[in-house]
C-alpha cells in the first residue's frame, strides 16, 4: 500500500501538495506501480475488445454526448421535474449548495433516524463531500460495503480510481488488511477467499443496520426514478434491506427520460468495467409499500457545479458519467495512479473537475498534470473534450499567476520571457544555439542524452531526460547541403 | 424540506443564470437524433442462441424446453442443485411449485425466513441477448426485489417471447409512460474484479444464476 511507503495519501485538494510533488514517492514506488498497471491493463484490453464488436459505438456516443448537452442546458427544469415526480412517489428531495451544507443535512437525517451506524454504498459524491469524517466526528460509524472501498476503509488507505478505488493494493495487501481487522490469522491470499471473507463480515450487517447511505448514476426526470449499476450486490442490499435510505447525487446526474437509460448503460459497463452490463443495475422510484425502504430521501448536491455549468468550454465536464476509462487510458495516471492528484476524482477528469469544484482556488497543478495527447477523450463515452477543457484552465491558472509579484522570481516565468525574446528575432535564435550547444556538451551523456542538468535546469531534467542538441542546426546542414550540389 | 428550501431557490437561480433558459423553452429530449442501432437483425434462432452464449459467458447455467415441459425442468433443476428449501413470489404460476420441495411463499416473508431460503423461482420480465441480461419488474411472479437478493441460488423462468436482441427494444417493451416503478437488470451472478481484477463470482447477491429458457415459439 503507498501509505507504508509515502505517509497517508490527501485526498482534499486544500491541503495535498502540488501534482509533481505528490507523484514523486508515487513513482518510486514499485510494487504501487505494478499494481496500477496490472488493474489498467486488464481494464483496457477488456474494454476495448467490447467497444470493438459494438458496430454502433460511436453513433452511441454522439448520442449520449447529445443527451448529456441537452440535460445540461435545460438542467433547472429537470430538476424540478425529477422532484416533483420523486416527491409524488414518496420520497424527499433535498437540496445542498455546498458540501457543508449536505453534511449538514445527511446528519441531520441520521439524528432522525437516531442512527448510530449505516451501511454504506461507494458513492464518489460522499468522498467529494468528505462524508465520512463528519459521520465519525458525530459518533455515526459508516460500513463502507463496496468490498474496495471496505479494503481501503479496514486498511485506512485512500481510494486512487474511481471505479477500482483499491487497485493500488494487491492480493497479499488485502490478506494482511483483512487477517488483522477481521481477526483471520489462516486466512489463505486467494481472491476467492479474501471475497468470501468480505462476504461474511458483511453478512449480519446488511441485515441489521437499518439505515443505508449510497448514490445514484443517473437519476430520471421523467419519472422521479433513481438507477444504481453495480457489479456485487452490496448495493441492491443497502437499497433493498434497510429501513431508511439516503441518495447522494450530484445536480448533474439527472437524464430527461427513463429510456435514455438505454443509451447510457449500453456505454457505462463497457467503458468503466470492460463488461456489457454490469451484474446489477437497480432501479426505483420514490418508496413503494411491502418492497424496500419506508423512508426514502434524495440529496441534491451543487458544490460548485452550478459555477461550471456558466462557462461554455468547461460546462462540458459536467457530461462526466464517472466510467473512468480516461484514468485507465492515461499516460500520466498509469504512472502516478491516483493519490498524487490529491483528490477523489484522479486522472484527466479529476485534472478538470477537481479546481473547477474548488473555484479555481486549489487544486491549480492537476490542469498541467497532462500530456495532452488526448487518449481521454477518445475513450470518454460522452465525448468530453478534456485536452481542450485543461488547455482552458491552464490559461486561467496562468492569469492567476500573471498578477502576483512572485512571478518575477519564478524560474518558469523567466524562462519564458527569455524564450520570448530569443525566438522573436533570427538572430538572437541563431546565437542562442550556439550558445546552448558549447553550454550543454558536457552534460550530452554517449547516448546521445542530457539526464541532469545543474541549478535551475535540473527542475527539468528532474522528470525528463533532454534531447542532445545536434552537432548542426537544420539551417546549416541545408546551406552547406546547397554549396556541394552546386 | 423546509431546511433546504433557501439552498433550492439559490442553486435553481444560480443554474438559470448559467443557462440562461427560461423555462418555458426546454424542447423535448425525445426530439434529440439518435443515429444507433434501435432493432435487432437476427432471426428468433440467432436470438436465442446469442442470449444462451451470453448468459454462459457468465458463468449462468441454461437449460431450455417447451411450455408442457416447464414444471418437470423446474423440477429436475431443483433437484440437481442438491436444495431443498425455496422461496417464491406470491404470483408464480402454481404448477411451478413442484412437489417434493419445501416452498415457501412470500406473503410477507421477513428478511431472515428468506435468508434462510436455500434458493429462489422467478419469472423475469424480459431478456436482452445482445447483453445476456435478464430484466426484472418485481411484478407478482417476479417478486420482491429481496427474494432474487438474499437467497444464494436463483433459478428463472425465461420466455423466448421476451428475449430482445437489443437493449432499446427492451425500452420499446416497457408500458409507456416509459415506467416500471421497480427494476432490476441481472446480467450474470453477483462479481467483482476489485482484487487484481480477478473476477470472482457472488459476493453479496446469488452465487449462481440458472435460466429455463422456455421455447415459447416467438
Amino acid at each position: 500500500m503507498s501509505g507504508t511507503l509515502t505517509g497517508h495519501p490527501v485526498l482534499d485538494p486544500r491541503l495535498a501538495p502540488p501534482f509533481p510533488i505528490a507523484a514523486l514517492p508515487l513513482l518510486r514506488n514499485a510494487q504501487l506501480r505494478e499494481n496500477v498497471a496490472h488493474a489498467t491493463d486488464v481494464i483496457q484490453s477488456k474494454r476495448a475488445r467490447l467497444v470493438a464488436e459494438k458496430t454502433d459505438w460511436q453513433e452511441l456516443r454522439r448520442a449520449a454526448a447529445a443527451i448529456r448537452s441537452h440535460t445540461l442546458e435545460h438542467l433547472g427544469s429537470y430538476l424540478e421535474e425529477f422532484e416533483a415526480r420523486c416527491t409524488a412517489a414518496g420520497g424527499m428531495v433535498h437540496w445542498a449548495s455546498d458540501a457543508a451544507e449536505a453534511r449538514a443535512i445527511i446528519l441531520e437525517l441520521l439524528r432522525q433516524e437516531q442512527a448510530s451506524e449505516v451501511i454504506k454504498i461507494k458513492t464518489m459524491t460522499s468522498a467529494e463531500i468528505q462524508l465520512n469524517p463528519a459521520l465519525e466526528a458525530a459518533g455515526i460509524h459508516a460500513y463502507e460495503t463496496d468490498l474496495a472501498e471496505l479494503i481501503l476503509q479496514l486498511g485506512e488507505d485512500e481510494p486512487s480510481h474511481i471505479v477500482v478505488p483499491a487497485l493500488h493494493v494487491n492480493r497479499s495487501q488485502v490478506r494482511e488488511i483483512f487477517a488483522r481487522s477481521m481477526g483471520l490469522k489462516d486466512l489463505p491470499d486467494d481472491p476467492k477467499a479474501l471475497t468470501a471473507a468480505a462476504r461474511t463480515y458483511l453478512r449480519q450487517k446488511f441485515l441489521t443496520i437499518p439505515t443505508a447511505i449510497g448514490g445514484a448514476n443517473f437519476l430520471i426526470a421523467e419519472t422521479g426514478s433513481v438507477a444504481v449499476v453495480e457489479s456485487e450486490g452490496n448495493g441492491r442490499m443497502c437499497l433493498t434491506l434497510p429501513r431508511t435510505l439516503i441518495t447522494l447525487a450530484g445536480i448533474e446526474k439527472v437524464l430527461p427520460r427513463f429510456a435514455d437509460l438505454e443509451v447510457m448503460l449500453q456505454l457505462l459497463a463497457r467503458s468503466a468495467t470492460g463488461e456489457r452490463m454490469s451484474p446489477y443495475t437497480s432501479l426505483w422510484t420514490g418508496v413503494t409499500p411491502g418492497d424496500g425502504p419506508e423512508r426514502f430521501h434524495v440529496v441534491l448536491v451543487d458544490n460548485g457545479r452550478s459555477s461550471i455549468l456558466a462557462r461554455p468550454t468547461e460546462r462540458q465536464t459536467l457530461r462526466c458519467i464517472r466510467c473512468a476509462a480516461c484514468l485507465n487510458t492515461c499516460p500520466v495516471y498509469r504512472q502516478t495512479g491516483g493519490h498524487a492528484y490529491g483528490s477523489v476524482y484522479p486522472g484527466p477528469i479529476g485534472a478538470i473537475l477537481t479546481p473547477q469544484l474548488m473555484h479555481m482556488e486549489y487544486a491549480q497543478s492537476l490542469p498541467f498534470a497532462s500530456s495532452l495527447c488526448g487518449a481521454c477523450y477518445e475513450v470518454c463515452p460522452v465525448k468530453i473534450d478534456i485536452p481542450k477543457v485543461l488547455l482552458e484552465l491552464r490559461a486561467q491558472v496562468v492569469n492567476q499567476e500573471r498578477g502576483r509579484a512572485a512571478r518575477l522570481r519564478d524560474p518558469m516565468f523567466i524562462g519564458m520571457k527569455v524564450a520570448h525574446a530569443i525566438l522573436a528575432g533570427a538572430r538572437r535564435f541563431r546565437a542562442a544555439q550556439w550558445l546552448g550547444r558549447i553550454a550543454l556538451r558536457p552534460f550530452i551523456r554517449k547516448d546521445g542524452w542530457i539526464h541532469t542538468l545543474p541549478s535551475l535546469g535540473a527542475k527539468w531534467t528532474q522528470t525528463r531526460d533532454l534531447r542532445g542538441l545536434p552537432s548542426q542546426s537544420f539551417r546549416q546542414w541545408w546551406t552547406a547541403r546547397g554549396k556541394e550540389e552546386r | 424540506m423546509s431546511a433546504s428550501a433557501p439552498s433550492r431557490q439559490l442553486i435553481l437561480d444560480r443554474i438559470r443564470a448559467a443557462t440562461q433558459n427560461p423555462r418555458q423553452s426546454a424542447s423535448n429530449a425525445a426530439e434529440l437524433s439518435r443515429s444507433y442501432i434501435r432493432r435487432g437483425k437476427l432471426g428468433v434462432q440467432e436470438r436465442l442462441k446469442l442470449m444462451i452464449e451470453r448468459l454462459r459467458e457468465y458463468d449462468a447455467e441454461v437449460v431450455d424446453c417447451v411450455p408442457e415441459e416447464v414444471p418437470a425442468a423446474i423440477g429436475a433443476e431443483l433437484a440437481s442443485s442438491g436444495r431443498r428449501v425455496f422461496v417464491a413470489p406470491e404470483g408464480l404460476p402454481a404448477e411451478w411449485l413442484v412437489a417434493g420441495f419445501d416452498w415457501k411463499i412470500d406473503r410477507g416473508l421477513e428478511n431472515a425466513e428468506i435468508e434462510q431460503a436455500e434458493g429462489v423461482v422467478t419469472a423475469a420480465f424480459c431478456g436482452v441477448a445482445d447483453s445476456g441480461t435478464i430484466l426484472l419488474h418485481h411484478s407478482p411472479s417476479e417478486g420482491r426485489r429481496v427474494l432474487t437478493l438474499l437467497p444464494d441460488w436463483h433459478l428463472c423462468i425465461l420466455y423466448a417471447s421476451q428475449v430482445v436482441e437489443t437493449l432499446p427494444e427492451y425500452f420499446d417493451r416497457c408500458p409507456s409512460p416509459g415506467t416500471p416503478v421497480l427494476a432490476t437488470y441481472i446480467s450474470g451472478p453477483s462479481a467483482t474484479a476489485d482484487i487484481e481484477m480477478t473476477r470472482i463470482k457472488g459476493v453479496h447477491g446469488p452465487r449462481f444464476l440458472n435460466v429455463i429458457l422456455v421455447r415459447d415459439g416467438d
